[in-house]
């Protein structure tokens, strides 16, 4: 039986890297969310070929890559070519490009799936294209994606965990470290998973109410 | 650029050969790990449809635990805590009953999906025509729902392939291993996480583009009401 110090050690020390692994999560969100918008916005409203073409290779190289393999290009791979990132902003940048092509096809879907004559009518009546765009789509469609969304949301915060293969000290960066030191292995691991859980699962319920409430005003 | 191209040409008759064992290994544990999580996922889903609230709520409550646990945090868990209670896995088989375990649950949403879909006439016309029970599921209801789950599963085996890539983590020697282990011996990580990264995507790309085209094809084919 672990004693109660050893016990204060571990809670201490995952919960430390729980606070990176928000970090990172928010970070990666943002980027995540910026690019993904704007990736969207130009696929559904700007025929452009070239554009189309280059933006879709984007979102498929992203999708069908582990991100794994993306975290590595972007710390040992580009290191050795002069451009050092930290571990930290590697993981937000990487957790973040992958996002965009996530969130690129979750918005686009979401604005294709409006009635054309909902800008119609808003340009109608005098709206500019940007206050269209800002006052009428994008309401609309972060009503449809919320479902989307939410599961982006968890599973991003679950593949935070990932970004202690590149040495970020989140909570399994720690856990691993905790292990070495301690070895309450079993303590560790189940505490580690717990303090996921209980990162993972507010966000769900909490997009499942946003969905309940959002759908309350839709006709 | 052509430097860049150059040191691939260079260095290729080391590389490929132990990236392509690298590679068999990176396919043998996705298809193990698929195979599980389609039987354990098929079993959840059995438990999901039983009249026990019991067996229910237990699935259900596992689905959603399976749901919100980190797929890296399931595999140190297994590899590392087992053994302490005297089940010693090697990194292979830790990691493909990791991938089994965690991707059933994912599978059981699909099946329960498909299963779902399926309108209930469908069951009641086959009992109506003296269909034992397992005949209609077997003949009737899983044909049709077959067709609804197929694309999401393919699509869920992609996800798979790609989490297979943390079992480097737990010492499988694996793709994304084999590529960590040329990275430290030649000093050119970017040429190889982006070669190993092209890899990936040659066998994941043309799985997604399949999964699609089923999709369409599959939603041309289903007379809904109204449509002649």
């Amino acid at each position: 039986m672990p004693s109660l110090d050893t016990f204060t050690l571990i809670a201490l020390t995952l919960a430390r890297g729980a606070w990176t692994a928000a970090q990172v999560a928010a970070g990666a969100a943002l980027i995540a969310a910026g690019l993904g918008l704007l990736l969207a916005l130009l696929v559904v409203f700007v025929r452009h070929r070239v554009l189309q073409w280059a933006i879709a290779a984007y979102i498929e190289w992203m999708r069908n890559v582990p991100a794994l393999a993306h975290l590595f290009v972007l710390y040992f791979g580009l290191a050795s070519v002069g451009v050092r990132l930290s571990p930290l902003t590697a993981a937000i940048v990487g957790l973040g490009l992958v996002g965009a092509a996530i969130l690129c096809d979750v918005f686009a879907a979401g604005l294709r799936c409006l009635h054309a004559g909902q800008r119609e009518a808003a340009l109608a009546v005098g709206l500019t294209p940007a206050q269209t765009l800002r006052s009428v789509l994008l309401p609309q469609m972060l009503r449809v994606t919320l479902p989307s969304l939410g599961n982006y949301a968890s599973q991003l915060v679950k593949d935070t965990s990932i970004a202690s293969a590149i040495a970020a000290p989140e909570v399994m960066f720690y856990a691993r470290n905790l292990v070495t030191s301690t070895f309450e292995t079993p303590l560790i691991y189940l505490t580690a998973m717990l303090l996921y859980a209980a990162m993972v699962l507010p966000i769900s319920w909490a997009f499942t109410r946003l969905e309940r409430n959002a759908a309350r005003g839709a006709r | 650029m052509n430097a860049f191209l150059a040191t691939y040409a260079e260095y290729w008759a080391d590389w490929w050969p132990r990236l392509m064992d690298a590679a068999r290994v990176t396919a043998e544990l996705s298809a193990i790990g698929f195979a599980i999580a389609i039987v354990l996922g098929a079993l959840l889903v059995w438990m999901l449809r039983s009249g026990l609230s019991a067996l229910r709520r237990t699935a259900q409550g596992f689905i959603e635990l399976l749901r919100a646990v980190p797929l890296l945090a399931l595999l140190l868990a297994i590899y590392f805590v087992l053994p302490s209670v005297g089940v010693t896995l090697s990194g292979y088989w830790a990691g493909a009953i990791g991938l089994g375990v965690h991707g059933s649950a994912y599978v059981a949403e699909i099946l329960r999906g498909g299963l779902q879909s399926v309108h209930g006439g469908q069951r009641e016309a086959g009992l109506a025509v003296g269909l034992t029970p397992r005949r209609v599921f077997l003949h009737v209801t899983l044909p049709q729902a077959l067709r609804v789950m197929l694309p999401p599963l393919l699509n869920s085996y992609v996800a798979l392939l790609k989490d297979s890539s943390l079992c480097a983590l737990i010492a499988t020697n694996e793709l994304m291993l084999a590529a960590k282990a040329i990275s430290s011996e030649y000093f050119l990580p970017l040429h190889i996480f982006m070669l190993v990264g092209l890899l990936y995507f040659a066998i994941a790309f043309p799985l997604s583009m399949l999964s699609r085209w089923m999709e369409r094809r599959m939603a041309q084919g289903r007379r809904t009401v109204g449509a002649a």
